[in-house]
């Protein structure tokens, strides 16, 4: 077992060094910092002005933690996506695969490489993160679920990207293959979901009942009129799905105590509860009623949206564990030596 | 070194869709010896290379290197083989001394010992004014000597070189001459395929010729070797020779001048030998008596017309 960590480790330090000497990453990281500095100020800025009970904290840590999702996706696929055809490109797969080293170890090798590299992208944003800490309250347990989902959403990019890198021949089409991976399930849940809802509209009934001169008598017959309304709690499973409500899903939120949210995470995850709530298709308002009482629909805070609604993020983070170990597992059976099965006009060596 | 067994192919059949790469090759390479494998372009020498390196799977037929079967038993024969691919791929921007270090470490070799290896092979090889510096900047020769380097990081005991001298300059070639010469000395089996069939002639004690992915029975190689080829001659006297030679029998017809030397064709070693034998006894002033292609060229010539025929 020793010995098939340490050909991990050996695939893994062999991936790092080469890349660390790139002059590419080390911009690009500058460029990150850069731009997780500018956020950081905005958001602090921006809530400051609204005088929030817990500081601005909370709002910075979430925003951050965003960021950093939505640069290692978009970066991950540039760098895990030619891992293997890359390689294989340059003429050294098959001298890496004739030594001692095992397929699972040379994928798990890159796989590493590529995650730890995406990774890289919160250890430079640790100072914006401990800035968080300082403006505000915010509370261990929504710091320790987020990063590790954060963790692990980084990883099924990775995962995804080397898998791919294994199954498509061009780097080029596997890097490509990743992107569209990311971009549909980060942008084509969403669409899916508004299209989703646009096409299955049902009927509402609205009856008004007037009163003609505001006393509550002299009541005519209720007006009935009736309009469409899309069902978006028929496709809110759509959004499952999608790494960004995994992780406003999966982390516990914080409300200040009108039951609003207190970060991007709560804030989000309200809105994806909120279409669950199955809508009202008959509604009435009567001026005439004894009481009205009925007529007043008392909208639920975000708490209470989320405490009546069903989590989702562990079906979504199953789908995407899976989908990423399905793809290397996939990349394996396409690498694994001695090869009986070659892509078209693909060369082993 | 264990117990070495050489490479032992038997009836081995390798297609790409509708293209037969190699189709019933067998054939064997004996611990020290050099085997060289023949073969015009797209004959199926590097897929046929690929399938003993462990990276290919076969669709017939069996194969033992060193004792073990790479379809069933991998790593056995990994840690007994040593590959020098016919492309030329390094990690470009690692050092030599890394790319050598790292190969070490691909093969378990504890770090010490990696390090201390590859210090030798930079050596061996003659690369050490390069040693530290990016595998990208190396030339093709350069390249070349780096990956004969890697193939031996882990001491193998089977040897399979894909064109080994492409690119190289005649001192290299010499010295690689040399190095595969000592490894056959050593005990190991060494397999070499070049399209240099001089080069191989010097270096080989044996040879596989592969057309269309057959490999040539022993029997027609026999019959190959048997058939009339050309012997260069060459005296001090040229009409003394042209005379001696008329008197020993041979016909006219058989005799053409190439440049200051005449070319005559023989039926096979034991006429060449009964020749010569006639030409001392006459007092020619022989000085040059030898085939005119290398006995490797002889053979793959005439294999190949027999093929393709």
């Amino acid at each position: 077992m020793s010995n098939f960590f340490a050909g991990v480790g050996t695939i893994l330090s062999l991936e790092l060094r080469q890349r660390v000497r790139g002059v590419a990453a080390w911009v690009l990281l500058g460029i990150f910092v850069v731009l997780v500095a500018l956020v950081t100020a905005a958001v602090w800025v921006g809530l400051s002005g609204f005088g929030q009970e817990a500081g601005a904290g909370a709002g910075i840590y979430s925003t951050v933690i965003y960021f950093v999702l939505l640069l290692g996706t978009l970066v991950s696929p540039a760098l895990s996506g030619n891992a293997i055809n890359g390689d294989r490109d340059a003429g050294t797969l098959a001298t890496t695969q004739v030594t001692l080293v095992s397929t699972w170890q040379l994928l798990l090798g890159k796989f590493f490489a590529a995650w730890l590299t995406a990774l890289a992208f919160l250890v430079v944003s640790v100072p914006f993160l401990l800035i968080s800490l300082f403006a505000g309250d915010i509370y261990w347990d929504t710091i320790l679920v987020s990063l590790v989902i954060l963790a692990v959403e980084l990883a099924v990019v990775a995962a995804a990207g080397v898998g791919l890198s294994a199954i498509i021949s061009k780097p080029l089409f596997s890097i490509v293959a990743t992107y569209l991976l990311v971009a549909t399930l980060s942008v084509g849940t969403l669409i899916v979901f508004a299209l989703g809802g646009l096409t299955t509209q049902s009927e509402t009934t609205n009856s008004y009942t007037y009163s003609a001169d505001g006393s509550g008598d002299d009541c005519g017959p209720p007006e009935v009129t009736t309009y469409n309304v899309p069902r978006y709690d028929y496709w809110w499973g759509v959004l499952a799905a999608n790494p960004y409500v995994v992780l406003a899903d999966a982390t516990p939120s914080n409300f200040d105590s009108s039951g609003n949210p207190e970060d991007v995470f709560s804030a989000f995850k309200v809105g994806v509860r909120t279409v669950q709530i199955v809508p009202d298709l008959e509604t009435s308002y009567d001026e005439c009623a004894s009481n009205n009482s009925d007529n007043y629909y008392d909208y639920p805070t975000g708490e209470e949206i989320v405490a009546q609604t069903v989590p989702s993020w562990f079906v979504g983070l199953i789908i995407h564990v899976l989908l990423g170990a399905g793809l290397m597992v996939w990349g394996w059976a396409r690498t694994r030596t001695p090869a009986r099965l070659l892509t078209k006009g693909s060369r082993i060596a | 070194m264990s117990t070495s067994h050489g490479i032992v192919v038997d009836g081995l059949s390798r297609s790409f869709g509708e293209v037969h790469a190699v189709r019933q090759a067998s054939f064997e390479a004996k611990p020290g010896q050099v085997t060289a494998l023949i073969g015009p372009n797209g004959s199926g020498k590097t897929t046929l290379m690929l399938m003993l390196a462990s990276l290919l799977a076969p669709d017939a037929g069996t194969i033992s290197v060193a004792g073990h079967d790479p379809l069933t038993d991998a790593e056995s024969v990994r840690r007994q083989i040593g590959w020098m691919p016919d492309i030329l791929g390094s990690w470009a921007t690692l050092s030599v001394r890394t790319t050598l270090e790292i190969t070490g470490a691909l093969y378990r070799l504890p770090k010490a010992q990696a390090a201390q290896r590859a210090e030798e092979l930079i050596q061996l090889v003659g690369l050490g004014e390069l040693a530290n510096r990016p595998t990208r900047v190396l030339s093709r020769g350069q390249k070349q000597r780096l990956s004969l380097a890697r193939a031996l990081v882990h001491d193998p005991s089977v040897l399979l070189l894909d064109e080994p001298a492409s690119g190289l300059d005649p001192v290299a070639r010499i010295e690689l001459r040399q190095l595969v010469r000592r490894f056959a000395d050593e005990g190991k089996t060494v397999l070499v395929s070049s399209h240099v069939l001089a080069e191989l002639d010097e270096m080989s004690d044996t040879a596989v010729y592969l057309n269309h992915g057959i490999t040539a029975s022993d029997e027609s190689i026999e019959n190959a070797k048997a058939t009339s080829r050309a012997w260069r001659l060459k005296a001090t006297d040229m009409t003394a020779l042209r005379a001696g030679l008329l008197k020993a029998g041979i016909l006219d017809t058989n005799i053409t001048i190439d440049r200051n030397e005449l070319l005559v064709t023989l039926s096979g070693e034991t006429e060449a030998a009964a020749l010569l034998a006639a030409l001392v006894a006459s007092n020619v002033p022989i000085s040059t008596f030898a085939p005119a292609v290398g006995d490797l060229e002889h053979a793959f010539l005439d294999l190949s017309k027999g093929a393709s025929a």
